[in-house]
């Protein structure tokens, strides 16, 4: 009965739900996963890069997780042509606040514009609404440490620890489970690990296909953003597998 | 064509030198924001601008378009850096700030620049003067702008020589700012100097006559 009312964003169904939206989420839980989890001294971020195909020419090492500014990161799950759009208008914005108020752009100003343009797709214009959920990873002066979701519909908020894309309730079960608010950089790394593995199939994990990211603060206590090297990242996955023992 | 471009240019006055030497470079301004010709309202105005570790940009001309078009560089670099992920070339940032200047074409901003820089890799000396509508010429040697040109040419010409190393450049490019905007009322009031290698970038204030 449903299907009257869902080839066109801009309109209700009769349950009260656009189901334009609704389907654009439901196509991000088959994209690549990403976990991020806030500590006290840092946030760390696991993204899976999806490889579609053995025949891809270089290791792509951009694809899930983009920085935005000197202390923004943003991290996509979804249909990456979408997400370049959102990316791109994301960073201008940043550029736009920093010329204008010569300061750096404070993370929920940016989440809340390019949510804005997202709730805009389900409004307005009967095209189709991003495909695309977007953490945020900051580091302000003000908040500290911060991590903020936006999915398709436009809407946000700030969490403690997120996943999007695939596996993502069961992931979150386990991260609602075992995150604790005085986790350690450390400890994060070791959950966002062990949550990716337990609902996966084992032989497919490589290391090979995970983006990393860690947002600390440096000697200077400005925002430092590093990728784990690739040892760092089969250890975390050997010490995590929970398949290992057998 | 553009009658007001000389007024405007002075309006504010200030002075702006580089010069190259074995591999480094070297950039200096004055520190004078004035009005108008005869008052001086600060002594602490640097015409220098940081835009990479071995990239600077110095500017002259109407204070209000320095300051403007440095942060509008600023804002392109940050996106260019986003995007490529890797640091501006000089001679790309030349590039950049030339076609940002041609866009203003009938209404310019007032400004003439220097791009002070090494390249990357090589650590070879990089010098480019930009006009106002973004006209670019790269130097060898030296570049001057500012409501001193003349006596900064007249200054670097003999005193300039090929591969000086860091220290004697910071000597010849201080003496021949000094002594270029001692001989012109609407620059000095202090001088600051940036010395560009490899390793370091060295920044230092030099004791001017406050006049």
């Amino acid at each position: 009965m449903s299907r009257r009312y869902d080839s066109r964003t801009t309109i209700f169904s009769p349950e009260g739900r656009i189901h334009q939206v609704e389907y654009a989420i439901e196509a991000i839980n088959h994209a690549g996963t990403v976990i991020a989890i806030n500590s006290k001294n840092g946030i760390f971020i696991l993204a899976e890069a999806k490889r579609p195909s053995a025949l891809i020419a270089d290791k792509v090492d951009n694809e899930k997780i983009y920085k935005l500014s000197g202390c923004m990161v943003g991290c996509v799950a979804g249909i990456t042509a979408d997400a370049n759009i959102l990316i791109n208008y994301a960073r201008n914005q940043v550029q736009n606040h920093l010329q204008a108020f010569n300061e750096p752009a404070p993370v929920e100003k940016i989440v809340r514009q390019v949510a804005n343009v997202k709730q805009n797709y389900t409004q307005y214009g009967g095209l189709r609404p991003f495909g695309v959920s977007i953490v945020y990873a900051a580091f302000s002066r003000e908040g500290g440490f911060k991590l903020y979701h936006s999915d398709p519909s436009g809407n946000y908020a700030s969490w403690k620890s997120i996943c999007i894309g695939a596996n993502s309730s069961s992931i979150i079960g386990t991260l609602k489970e075992k995150w604790t608010p005085d986790i350690d950089l450390t400890g994060a790394k070791n959950l966002a690990f062990e949550a990716y593995c337990k609902p996966c199939d084992v032989q497919s994990i490589s290391s090979k296909n995970f983006e990393t990211m860690v947002l600390t603060l440096d000697s200077d206590d400005k925002p430092l953003f590093q990728a784990l090297g690739t040892d760092e990242v089969e250890n975390l996955l050997k010490e995590n597998n929970p398949i290992k023992a057998s | 064509m553009n009658g007001d471009a000389d007024k405007l240019l002075a309006y504010n006055g200030g002075a702006v030198v580089a010069m190259a030497g074995k591999q480094c470079v070297a950039l200096a301004s004055d520190m004078r924001f004035g009005r108008d010709q005869f008052q001086t309202v600060s002594s602490q105005f640097p015409k220098l601008y940081c835009l990479g570790p071995r990239l600077y940009l110095g500017l002259t001309g109407l204070i209000s378009d320095i300051q403007t078009v440095s942060e509008t560089m600023q804002y392109h670099v940050n996106l260019y850096e986003l995007n490529e992920r890797r640091q501006v070339k000089p001679h790309v940032f030349t590039s950049m700030l030339s076609n940002h200047l041609y866009a203003k074409r009938f209404g310019p901003f007032y400004v003439e620049s220097i791009v002070a820089g090494l390249q990357p890799k090589t650590y070879e000396p990089y010098l480019a003067s930009l006009d106002i509508l973004g006209g670019t010429t790269v130097s060898k040697n030296f570049s001057v702008t500012g409501t001193c040109k003349a006596q900064l040419y007249g200054m670097c010409e003999p005193l300039w020589k090929t591969d000086l190393d860091s220290m004697n450049l910071f000597e010849v490019l201080s003496q021949a700012l000094l002594n270029a905007v001692d001989r012109d009322a609407l620059s000095g009031w202090g001088a600051t100097v940036c010395i560009i290698e490899p390793d370091r970038v060295t920044l230092r204030t030099l004791k001017a006559r406050m006049d």
